[in-house]
């Protein structure tokens, strides 16, 4: 007998897929942040609200926090981290992953629930609001860490069948996303020209690359200084690097080729892959290109939420 | 020791532990394949009793079984009526609890025949058996009892409608607060069959059942339901069901789908309908019962109903259609007052009612702290009618973990043991 994957499974799948790289990208961009900032004179503007407007969840913090809250370190790491309040913190992911993975055991190694327990456990007790930003660093860094186990447990012990693919497809579309927002909020700041910032360009789109665990794979790939331009292209255009847009789009189509009914879904993700092709992204990272660069990074969400949309009403509804 | 299905999670603590006792309760291979063959005989006349009361009602007018205890139990479905389902078997699976007496005499305590649980403690005691005592299995011919999920299976394929494509089983739960859940969702995946909830299941206009799935609607042939019946299909049943699957019965009337069990079943574990479980041997097998009843007092019979009444200090007295060992009057450890309520109840709704005398449950070595004390216990074997009558080696032994307690249900604090068929010497 052949398995059939039940639409509600696989939407529980596609949401472990999200909820756990959202986990990891939320992580990483708390402690990247951390780092910079303590690179940076004490009077510059940067703080930590681009955090929040990276996860765009402004209004949400707003609301809770007071309007015009303070973006302090405290409130956006808590926010972030452990506020249960907001859907899309830490703590709120690992929840949906370990929910989703519940009532989906069985098509997964059984084992994986420990590996699950274990993020959410180590989660819970190591991550608290106010804590020291040392402790903070470490916690995050063993969630991100764990997070990246559990992914990787899966890829070499599930079965790669309909459930991996649908698996990986939420893995990439909540990657690309967050690999777009990131350099959506961070250029708004680095490329503004900001004249105080200035000095610290360079700091600053090393930063980035590290939020990508990919200050090396810059060198390697690139082959040239750290520059606006060249970054750009890389996150957005090199086809090798794991987070990269281009690589989370291929990812995706290749996933959504061992689908049924897959032909809407699969239209949506090469329209996306060929706009993404057909635009020069070097020249947006010019400081002039500051607003067709936004323009075109809201292009590229609106399709990600496009293809979203489709899975959704193809495979789960 | 033993299984946790525990998430360490304060605020969804859906799952729990169960207990359970590391000293394993033996039964001689012969003794057991009498008991065995005792069961098979009384699952085929429980199963020729139902289907009877659905279509003929031979019995009823012949009466061995009032007719007015029947169609006026809880669990009657009339909706059932005339539906023919294949073989003519309605309870697949049927999980009945056997007691011994302190004399050693073996009783029927219950047959449960609506949603028996039990079995994945069964399979998962003899697991962590294995593990911590691989020597012993080595050495002693301790019959094995993995087998049940692929029989299950087997017995679930036989249902299919008649066809060509191989059957599609699924099982159908009510979801993970269920406090079951874990077995439905370990059979499954021992079966190969997908574990869904009403919720993916539709009925179409040709009134056969399919599963939402990624590639489209997929037909489903076989239902292993684990939800009540009541429940299965909101448009005959409970309207404000969200477990079921709207025009289920209807499929299952046309015969484009089997249910396991059927609906309707139930009717067959009414307390005051098992009374009557020995004649139904002797009228549908012309056969003795192998296994005993328990001697029960029908409360809704004056002369059986005044005895109790005078003597509730002695007797156990039971609700008749609950499970679970809720409702029960357990009269030498009641109070006054308890009788006092049961009295009430009684004479309020005397049909509701049976009553037997307290058992001297027999006992076994169960660990305690560091040594090993009696404690009361029973004994659930699975009985699976399909083309062939199968019955599991042994079965789940439940115990009783509090002192002198002899409530042994999960539910209200029991635990359990792994069960030994072995070879005598």
């Amino acid at each position: 007998m052949s398995s059939s994957v039940l639409s509600r499974v696989a939407e529980q799948v596609y949401w472990i897929g999200r909820y756990l790289e959202r986990t990891d990208a939320t992580a990483r961009l708390i402690n990247v942040n951390g780092n910079l900032l303590m690179d940076l004179p004490v009077r510059m503007p940067l703080g930590w609200r681009p955090l929040i407007d990276i996860t765009g969840s402004g209004a949400l913090f707003d609301e809770l926090y007071g309007p015009g809250a303070d973006a302090s370190e405290h409130n956006v790491c808590r926010f972030l981290g452990t506020d249960l309040r907001n859907p899309g913190s830490i703590l709120n992911s690992i929840a949906g992953v370990r929910e989703n993975a519940r009532t989906v055991r069985g098509t997964m190694p059984r084992i994986t629930f420990e590996y699950v327990n274990d993020l959410a456990l180590f989660a819970r007790s190591a991550l608290t609001p106010g804590q020291s930003r040392r402790n903070r660093a470490q916690a995050l860094d063993g969630i991100s860490r764990r997070a990246q186990q559990l992914e990787g447990f899966l890829s070499q012990n599930m079965l790669h069948d309909a459930h991996w693919d649908i698996l990986r497809i939420g893995n990439y579309l909540e990657r690309a996303d967050m690999t777009t927002r990131i350099i959506d909020v961070r250029s708004a700041d680095l490329i503004a020209g900001d004249h105080a910032l200035e000095p610290f360009q360079d700091i600053q789109w090393r930063s980035v690359l590290r939020s990508f665990y990919a200050m090396q794979a810059y060198h390697a790939s690139v082959r040239e200084p750290v520059e606006p331009a060249l970054v750009l292209e890389f996150l957005f255009k090199d086809p090798r690097l794991p987070r990269s847009y281009l690589r989370c789009l291929n990812g995706a189509a290749r996933s959504l080729q061992e689908l049924p009914r897959n032909e809407r879904a699969a239209e949506t993700c090469t329209r996306a892959i060929a706009a993404l092709q057909a635009t020069d992204v070097r020249a947006l990272g010019d400081p002039e290109a500051r607003t067709e660069l936004h323009a075109f990074i809201d292009r590229c969400q609106i399709r990600l939420r496009d293809l979203h949309d489709t899975i959704m009403a193809t495979y789960f509804d | 020791m033993g299984i946790t299905f525990t998430v360490y999670d304060g605020q969804a603590n859906v799952d729990r532990e169960w207990p359970f006792d590391i000293v394993p309760r033996l039964i001689l291979k012969d003794e057991w394949d009498e008991i065995a063959r005792g069961l098979k005989q009384r699952v085929k006349a429980l199963n020729a009793f139902i289907d009877d009361v659905y279509r003929h009602r031979r019995a009823l007018r012949d009466g061995v079984v009032p007719e007015d205890y029947v169609l006026r139990s809880r669990e009657y479905r009339s909706r059932c009526a005339g539906v023919t389902p294949p073989q003519g078997i309605w309870c697949h699976v049927c999980g009945s609890d056997l007691v011994r007496d302190d004399d050693g005499t073996l009783y029927v305590l219950e047959d449960n025949l609506r949603v028996p649980s039990g079995v994945s403690y069964m399979l998962e005691n003899r697991a962590v058996m294995k593990r911590v005592f691989p020597e012993l299995f080595e050495h002693y011919g301790i019959h094995p009892v993995d087998d049940y999920p692929a029989r299950l299976a087997a017995c679930l394929r036989s249902l299919a409608p008649s066809g060509t494509r191989t059957p599609r089983i699924v099982v159908l739960t009510p979801g993970i607060h269920n406090s079951a859940y874990f077995e439905h969702a370990y059979l499954a995946q021992e079966m190969a069959a997908d574990l869904v909830e009403g919720s993916d299941l539709t009925v179409a206009d040709d009134d056969c059942v399919y599963m939402k799935t990624i590639e489209g609607l997929v037909r489903v042939d076989v239902i292993y339901r684990r939800i009540d019946d009541l429940f299965l299909d909101p448009e005959v049943f409970r309207e404000d069901s969200v477990l079921g699957v709207p025009r289920l019965m209807r499929a299952w009337q046309a015969g484009n789908v089997a249910l396991a069990n059927a609906p309707g079943c139930g009717v067959a574990d009414d307390k005051v309908i098992y009374t009557y479980v020995p004649d139904m041997i002797r009228y549908y097998l012309g056969e003795e019962p192998i296994l005993r009843n328990v001697p029960s007092y029908r409360c809704v019979e004056k002369e059986a109903r005044d005895y109790v009444l005078d003597n509730l200090p002695d007797l156990v007295v039971k609700p008749a259609n609950e499970s679970g060992g809720y409702g029960m009057l357990i009269g030498p450890h009641s109070t006054r007052k308890e009788r006092d309520a049961f009295v009430r109840a009684i004479r309020a709704q005397p049909r509701n009612y049976i009553a037997q005398p307290m058992l001297k449950l027999s006992t076994a070595p169960t660990l305690t702290g560091s040594s090993a004390e009696p404690r009361h216990l029973d004994l659930r074997p699975f009985v699976l009618s399909g083309k062939d009558i199968y019955v599991t080696t042994g079965g789940l032994t439940r115990v009783a973990l509090r002192k002198g307690s002899t409530v042994v249900n999960s539910s209200q604090g029991g635990g359990s043991k792994d069960t030994w068929v072995i070879e005598g010497q």
